[in-house]
């Protein structure tokens, strides 16, 4: 049975997390652009874009099949699901299996799946490149996720997200010293994992490099809407996970939650939310595009830091 | 009470100490490694005043004394600035092992430094959990410095690995052994560092080990002993 607090739960934490997302995709984008001393776009830019493709007509290749028309639907829906399972604004009892760390990597993987389909299916040889490079890399990046879901599930004892991140919200960051190391690689996997430079680079169509546009690029108006909001709700939900773990103040626990509190929490996700998209934005501006063959370091990097935790909890 | 907090900040220093000896490894840009070496520096003197806190040994301030003026503020602005007379600004060369391997094989070293530790100083860790990570961390960072110095090409990064290397060695100072003693051997293997850093300069800090050896037969170095015999 699911209560009254589970379902105002979904509403506001997925509402939040997709209302914010565009605005924290923008704001990466505004800073890159103040780096490089332009003006950028406007704040909202993304929610005009969105709006404007929405009503716009759809298109299909002629040689694309089933596969293409329910992608996006697919991975918006997922990315939907994915947001319940990272609570930025208060944490409910655990209910349906929402929650379960294990499941969310799974859920993100299916739509990591469909969109690789759906770049073959339009027989581009953009898309079907970027399909290849995309299986490539997730051949070796699903392993460092699942090792560092394991070493938080190691230090904080539970596969729950919702426990982890009242565990996290109980004590404070000297209690867990090696969340900070499992950060680390929580930012590294956030890089990796929305396709931004040094792995791949979200500006550009027309490099040979890319990975996440070159699958995406036959999508047309309702359609891509969907794909780019899906692809900014999965941003928002990796920053919710890393605000979570380490700067969790303000996230209100089950049971004590009121209308001024949701609010404050709101502000407070928009703040963190906001600081954590600038900081991803100088990280990005302060790197070049890192070769094809040389991105496995980064994921070292990341499982660097995840293995060590691990050894660290586990022998310390 | 205190002693807790402090102890706390202890295990948060060393958890940040680990993430530069991690990004030692990987960086490829010089002028960010020797950032990094800096902020890794910094971390220590830091971590003895802290110390200092805990066990009020006095020679502890010295030392973080003396690393924040040779290491955080002399050592990488000399190289600074040689790095700017010179032409390099990233070592993209590495010999038997990528910075992903070598990543790797940290992670298998501190696991190998643990183990062995936890055999040897098995009493210790009940006793003094604390000062026991804080040796494995050091001695970990000896051997990741270690790491650096045989993966990297470039003398310049050699170097960054050795001084790295020598943090390590004045952690474990700092936890584990008797400090007088130590706090001697640390100044003699900077001055060591001093003399190969000097050495370098007088005849090209810009080259691979290789090319060091040429341009010192080159420069007539070793000529007058051969020449003797």
């Amino acid at each position: 049975m699911i209560s009254a607090e589970s379902v105002l739960y979904c509403l506001v934490n997925a509402g939040i997390i997709l209302l914010l997302s565009p605005l924290f995709m923008t704001i990466i984008k505004k800073v890159k652009a103040r780096m490089q001393g332009r003006q950028g776009p406007p704040l909202f830019q993304m929610y005009y874009n969105l709006l404007k493709l929405l009503s716009k007509e759809v298109v299909y290749s002629d040689t694309s099949s089933w596969v293409m028309r329910i992608t996006p639907v697919v991975c918006m829906a997922v990315m939907i699901l994915a947001a319940l399972f990272v609570p930025v604004i208060f944490i409910p009892e655990s209910f349906g299996g929402i929650g379960n760390v294990i499941l969310f990597l799974y859920i993100l993987a299916l739509s990591r799946f469909m969109i690789s389909l759906a770049g073959l299916d339009a027989g581009s040889s953009f898309g079907g490149m970027g399909s290849s490079r995309e299986m490539s890399l997730s051949a070796v990046i699903e392993p460092t996720i699942i090792v560092v879901a394991a070493a938080l599930a190691t230090v904080l004892g539970t596969l729950d997200m919702f426990e982890m991140i009242s565990k996290t919200s109980a004590a404070d960051i000297a209690t867990f010293p090696t969340l900070l190391l499992i950060s680390v690689s929580l930012f590294l996997i956030l890089i990796i994992e929305t396709s931004r430079v040094p792995v791949d680079n979200p500006e550009t169509h027309l490099e040979l490099t890319m990975i996440h546009e070159g699958m995406i690029l036959e999508y047309s108006g309702r359609n891509l809407a969907f794909m780019e909001l899906s692809h900014a709700v999965k941003q928002a939900v990796y920053m919710g996970l890393l605000i979570g773990i380490l700067v969790p103040f303000g996230i209100i626990n089950s049971g004590e939650f009121l209308i001024p509190g949701i609010l404050i929490a709101a502000v407070l996700f928009l703040v963190k939310g906001s600081v954590l998209a600038v900081i991803i934005g100088l990280f990005e501006s302060s790197m070049a595009k890192m070769r094809f063959f040389s991105i496995p370091t980064l994921f070292m990097t990341a499982f660097f830091f995840s293995a060590l935790t691990i050894i660290i909890e586990v022998f310390a | 009470m205190i002693s807790e907090i402090f102890s706390d900040v202890v295990r948060i220093i060393l958890v940040f100490i680990l993430i530069t000896a991690a990004l030692i490894i990987s960086t490829r840009t010089l002028s960010a490694l020797v950032r990094v070496y800096s902020i890794q520096s910094f971390l220590i003197a830091v971590l003895a005043c802290v110390l200092w806190g805990m066990v009020q040994e006095d020679t502890l301030l010295l030392i973080a004394a003396i690393t924040f003026a040779a290491k955080v503020i002399l050592i990488p602005s000399f190289i600074g600035k040689i790095q700017k007379k010179i032409h390099i600004r990233r070592d993209l060369e590495f010999s038997y092992l990528k910075p992903a391997g070598s990543i790797v094989v940290s992670l298998g070293l501190m696991l190998m430094v643990y183990v062995v530790f936890s055999r040897v100083l098995g009493n210790f860790a009940d006793i003094n959990p604390l000062f026991f990570i804080g040796a494995v961390v050091g001695v970990s960072l000896m051997l990741m410095g270690m790491l650096v110095t045989f993966s990297r090409k470039k003398t310049i990064t050699k170097v960054m690995g050795y001084l790295s290397m020598e943090n390590g060695l004045l952690i474990f100072g700092c936890f584990a052994t008797e400090l007088p003693l130590i706090v001697e051997v640390v100044i003699l293997i900077d001055l060591i560092i001093l003399v190969i850093l000097t050495t370098i300069l007088t005849v090209g800090i810009d080259s691979s080990l290789d090319e060091y050896q040429e341009r010192l037969i080159q420069y007539h170095f070793w000529q007058s002993e051969e020449a003797e015999e």
